[in-house]
């Protein structure tokens, strides 16, 4: 047959196939490999004379692929009616609660520290760590807080039992093992009462610049409530050079709080005491909740105790004769020294109500921040 | 840090203070930290009286209540209805008409006060307690109010105080008095000192009447006294005994008064002790003698330790030095002979003796907390000339002589300020000029050499020594806003990566990413936790102690509660808790810690060890309607390690031998390398789980950090770009045999050509008999460098295929 014809029959029953079942049937009988009409009749082409068959095969090459387009123009519409249909009848109820995905969290503290790490780390601080268990001498001695001084009230510290003393007494005692803790120890052992000692411990190990950022766990004996934990977690900060000066813990502290806390933060310093810095100031920054003015639409902001400021660290200049105990020659080098509570900030960030939650793991707080 | 009440009005009395919040926080922001402003007083505003009981009946109804008529003032009188016991006509007490805020006696809210009847009679006004004016707790009867008041006057104005409460540092306790602050709030407003007025003395006490001795120098460098006659003990004057009330102390009797007064005055404690009770007219600052006994004021009787410094006369210790007086030497109502004391003791012995004697602290001896302090020893002369002063006018007190021993009186203290040591320290600019003008308001002396500035502290100033001091002074003064801010310039430190800490942090990552919860414990924990970690509960047993629950664990000295008493050895028992916890109100948990344990060496600091612990427990998903019910077994806790060391960069191989300490020894793996646990985990022993609580199927794995460090070697796979064949091996070995031994045979025989081997199904049963089990193993092979070819393949399958079949005696089906 004419591959013409062939095609304006292929055509017809093409437009009239109302699936892709029929438009393939279609498809095989006149496209087939081995069957189809028109591929019969390509194949008739080769038995040919040379001047027929170019004739012929252009005719045919044309009504192939007018069939070919055909069907590909048919088939996109069938699908898209036939997916225009799925998607008008077929509906997932998707208020359905969904399968379950597991998904961890940080505690609240350690990304708490990431975050305070990450902000001093762009201004070239250095984090480093330090033991927990730590000895009298890096804790307060080395830190101008020799035996009895005033300044220990501050710290009220848990010691550890030192084992050696400890077995001798109760050697002494005939092996009882009830005897009272031994006597204080030539070198007595602690739980740092804060991340101080690694200022010592860090210039001990390094010459200046020194630019470095402790955090790291902290204990108090203490009684716990809502804004006090026997455990807690600190960073220090400690930076060393010939000419940094209060300014420059001024600024590296006002653009710490407004990383943290947002780019309008106003930041207070005024006067504190601290043995191992000279001068010695407190930092504060305008109350994140009522935005340093005190009051709420509650009445009285509860957040800084209403008076606008809330108190984040200690901080001052390195103390000369902390500087002069490492063997920095401090008519040379001077720097300057921060440390503050993490809970603080972990709670502002957070909206956290009560330090305990934190030590509490409480699965239905921890999961809600 | 010592508190310090400041009454405004006794404040007023040494400086001008006009606004007192413009006062409290200049104060507080030049570093005497101003704790709060109270205010008593102001919410009575103009409707509280003072008011004069001029009649009272008995309410013609009510057996219980009684009839006040008040006189309160310019002619007004009203009748009250009351049902105090403790009134009688004469009584001065405060009276509230209708319209004033005052406190329910009960409840302790703030109402404002309407007049109604009570049983039948109006009562236009309240008389009130001391606590429905917010003084106190006291509601039994109707506040009595000194006589000496004028009645009509307004309470706010009669008795309202308004005070400043300092937390003073330990370095200033030239501040911890109404003088120290009143000369704060001069240099800060450049105003006058108004000192205290002080009888002027000689200081020429005949030996025969009193001799002072110092024995101590060290432990006493001054010691002035004087001695008074014909002193008559009497309740303090009013303003006296309103004044210590206000700042926080307890009327006694005027001497007792007298010499509290001048300490919250000047900073300087005194003793006033019963001249006729000192045997040989003696005083003498010395080291307690062996076994010396005191019975001090607080009756209790105390054996002296020879470090202590005393106060003794010619026999015997009449009290601790600066700490506490003596019973036997005390005033009593009927002394008229009185020495006074006034001295200067070394901080430190006054610390340890305070200590030692329990009397340390805020409810131990209010002369010790201040002698602890470095006190000027310029004080005691002007704090006796001061309490003299004081006796004669309210005790009626005849000095007879008066002497002052300070065997080596200090100078005071110079340091030399270079000018632009202000500017070096804080970055601020300050004049010369500016500078030696807050240096003279705060008392400081002033020599200018053309390069620097001599300056030298005034007596009271003990914290000063050092240049920086100095800069501290002027830059408080000036205040620290002026300060400027600026971002440290010069040359960048070294920035290390702590390799460590890095790993943490990743692990961290890791186990969140998996979906596990971070939880945060106590570091010290309860020692009996680490008993119930055992089957067997033998805590201290050293037999049942092992590598993965550690040795003797730190114990601490002085802990708050023994269930924070010994430092962790392991985090396995904080976890079991937090987990025992939680299921108490949710079906299921997976949680993890990373924290240090703290493995005790000898005469040195512990190893603190940075180690991750997991915990899986309980339901692992399912409760819905699109997931079936399923618990956590014990190959959630192998994938759970598997993917820690795969996200670190660890080879996820999971090795060590069977059962670890406290774990189900079938179901449990350890690897130790000596005596440190690298790594455990697997099911919880259940007789352990019982113990806390928890279901049987509680899974635990626990991984040494540092030791991971060492495996962990994150390496980059470019992936090969030919093509692998897949092959499906069926494995059937008797059932004791591992399928790690499998695996390994199939790795082994294949020579580096295995993509990966992975198990498809485990199968028991019928086909493949009684006691045996089958393997449905998938093997990916290929080459790094070549395609591999049918041969290929066939020949590393018979490879494979042989080497179960003759080492592991696997039948291939």
């Amino acid at each position: 047959m004419d591959p013409n014809e062939l095609a304006d029959r292929a055509l017809d029953e093409i437009a009239a196939a109302a699936d892709e079942a029929t438009l393939e049937a279609v498809r095989a009988r006149y496209l087939g490999r081995k069957d189809g009409e028109l591929t019969r009749a390509l194949r008739g082409l080769k038995d040919l004379s040379p001047e027929r068959r170019a004739a012929e095969g252009a005719a045919a090459n044309e009504a192939k692929a007018r069939v070919d387009g055909a069907i590909s123009e048919r088939r996109a519409a069938l699908r898209a009616a036939s997916l225009e249909r799925d998607l008008g009848g077929s509906r997932e109820d998707l208020s359905l609660p969904p399968r379950t995905v597991r998904l961890g969290r940080l505690h609240p503290i350690s990304r708490t520290i990431r975050e305070i790490t990450g902000i001093f780390a762009t201004m070239g601080f250095e984090s480093v760590e330090g033991p927990e268990v730590e000895w009298d001498y890096y804790n307060f001695e080395a830190l101008n807080i020799p035996p009895d001084h005033p300044a220990r009230d501050k710290f009220s510290t848990l010691w550890i039992e030192n084992t050696a003393e400890v077995a001798l007494a109760r050697t002494a005692d005939g092996g009882s093992g009830g005897s009272a803790p031994a006597p204080a120890a030539s070198r007595p052992m602690l739980l740092r009462t804060h991340t101080s000692p690694m200022q010592i411990r860090v210039m001990e190990q390094r010459r200046p610049p020194v630019r470095v950022l402790v955090p790291g766990r902290c204990y108090r004996f203490e009684a716990t409530d809502a804004t006090h934990e026997t455990v807690f977690f600190q960073t220090e900060g400690l930076a060393i050079d010939e000419q940094l000066s209060m300014a420059d813990l001024k600024g590296v502290l006002y653009s710490a709080a407004r990383q943290l806390f947002g780019g309008a933060r106003k930041v207070r310093f005024r006067p504190d005491y601290f043995p191992f810095t000279e001068p010695s100031a407190e930092m504060a920054f305008d109350c994140i909740v009522c935005d340093g003015s005190g009051t709420t639409d509650e009445g009285n902001c509860r957040t800084c105790g209403a008076t606008g400021w809330i108190e984040w660290l200690g901080c001052g200049m390195v103390h000369p004769k902390a500087l002069e105990r490492v063997g920095y020659d401090s008519t040379r080098y001077q720097g300057f020294a921060f440390g503050g509570g993490v809970e603080r900030i972990a709670m502002l960030l957070t909206g956290t109500p009560d330090i305990r939650l934190f030590h509490e793991n409480d699965l239905r707080y921890l999961e809600s921040v | 840090m010592p508190t310090l009440r400041v009454p405004l009005a006794w404040l007023r009395e040494h400086v001008d203070v006009s606004d007192v919040d413009d006062v409290a926080l200049r104060l507080h922001m030049s570093g005497s930290e101003v704790d709060r402003v109270e205010r008593t007083g102001e919410s009575w505003g103009d409707k509280v009286h003072v008011a004069r009981i001029v009649g009272l009946e008995k309410h013609p109804n009510a057996d219980k209540l009684q009839l006040a008529t008040v006189d309160y003032g310019r002619g007004r009188t009203t009748t009250v209805v009351t049902g105090a016991t403790n009134l009688a006509v004469g009584d001065v007490v405060p009276y509230a008409e209708a319209g004033a805020t005052i406190l329910d006696g009960h409840t302790g809210r703030p109402f404002a006060l309407k007049p109604k009847p009570m049983r039948g009679i109006a009562s236009e006004g309240m008389v009130l307690s001391a606590k429905e004016l917010g003084l106190g707790d006291d509601h039994e009867g109707i506040m009595q109010l000194a006589r000496s008041l004028t009645v009509g006057a307004l309470l706010r104005d009669a008795i309202g105080e308004t005070t400043i409460v300092f937390e003073i540092a330990p370095n200033r306790p030239d501040t911890l008095s109404i003088t120290g602050i009143a000369r704060e709030v001069a240099a800060l407003y450049d105003l006058p000192l108004r000192e205290p007025d002080a009888a002027s003395i000689g200081w020429d006490l005949a030996p025969e009447v009193l001799t002072v001795r110092i024995d101590d120098a060290k432990g006493c460098p001054r010691f002035c006294a004087a001695y008074l006659e014909d002193v008559g003990i009497t309740p303090s004057p009013d303003w006296i005994r309103r004044r210590l009330t206000a700042a926080g102390m307890r009327p006694i009797s005027n001497v007792v008064d007298i010499t509290n007064y001048v300490m919250l005055e000047l900073g300087q404690p005194l003793h006033a002790y019963d001249a006729t009770r000192l045997r040989g007219r003696t005083l003498v600052a010395r080291r307690a003698a062996p076994r010396e006994h005191l019975r001090t004021l607080d009756g209790i009787d105390r054996v002296l330790r020879p470090s202590d410094l005393v106060i003794a006369d010619a026999d015997r210790a009449l009290g601790l030095a600066g700490v506490m007086g003596g019973e036997d030497s005390e005033i009593r109502d009927d002394t008229s002979t009185v020495a006074l004391e006034a001295a200067s003791f070394e901080p430190l012995g006054i610390r340890r003796t305070a200590d030692a004697h329990g009397l340390q602290g805020s409810s131990g001896s209010a002369a010790a907390r201040r002698f602890g302090l470095e006190l000027s020893t310029a004080l005691p002369p002007i704090a006796l000339a001061r309490a003299v002063e004081l006796l004669r006018e309210h005790a009626g007190a005849r000095l007879v002589g008066a002497t002052d021993v300070h065997p080596a009186p200090r100078a005071n203290v110079t340091v030399r300020l270079r000018f632009r040591d202000v500017e070096r320290v804080t970055g601020m600019q300050v004049s010369s000029e500016e500078t030696v003008g807050v240096l003279r308001r705060l008392g400081f002396a002033t020599a200018d050499d053309g390069e620097a500035l001599a300056v030298t502290a005034p007596a009271h100033r003990t914290d000063i020594g050092i240049p920086e001091d100095i800069v501290e002074e002027v830059a408080r003064i000036v205040g620290y806003d002026r300060i400027p801010t600026s971002i440290p310039n010069g040359p960048l430190p070294v920035h290390e990566r702590h390799p460590l800490e890095q790993l943490r942090e990743r692990a961290r990552d890791v186990l969140v990413g998996i979906g596990l919860q971070e939880t945060i414990s106590y570091a010290p924990i309860d020692p009996a936790w680490l008993g119930r970690l055992t089957p067997d509960g033998a805590a201290g047993a050293p037999a049942a102690r092992s590598t993965t629950l550690g040795p003797e664990p730190l114990r601490i000295t002085n802990p708050t509660t023994v269930a924070q008493s010994v430092m962790r050895t392991t985090l396995r028992a904080s976890l079991l808790d937090t987990a025992a916890r939680n299921l108490r109100h949710r079906p299921g948990i997976a949680i993890f810690e990373i924290a240090p344990v703290y493995l005790p060496r000898p005469a040195d600091l512990p190893d603190e060890r940075w180690t991750a612990a997991i915990c899986l427990a309980g339901r692992a998903e399912g409760g819905s309607w699109l997931e079936r019910d399923r618990d956590w077994d014990v190959h959630d806790i192998k994938g759970v390690v598997t993917a820690l060391f795969r996200g670190i960069g660890a080879r996820p191989e999971v090795q060590g031998r069977d059962g670890a300490p406290g774990l189900h020894p079938g179901r449990s793996r350890l690897y130790a390398d000596g005596p440190l646990a690298v790594l455990a985990w697997g099911q919880l022993d259940p007789r352990v789980a019982a113990r806390w609580d928890l279901p049987a199927e509680t899974f635990i794995a626990e991984v040494d950090l540092a030791s991971l460090l060492a495996v962990a070697r994150p390496a980059a796979v470019a992936p090969s770009r030919f093509p692998a064949a897949m092959r499906d091996l069926a494995v059937v070995v008797e059932e004791g045999r591992p399928y790690g031994e499998v695996e390994q045979a199939i790795r082994d025989a294949a020579k580096g050509l295995i993509g990966s081997v992975s198990l498809l199904d485990l199968y028991r049963g019928p086909q493949v008999g009684e006691g045996r089990k089958s393997f449905a193993v998938r093997l990916v092979l290929r080459a790094p460098d070549r395609t591999l070819s049918e041969a290929d393949v066939a020949k590393a399958m018979k490879r494979i295929e042989g080497r179960l079949l003759h080492q592991i005696g696997a039948a291939i089906r």
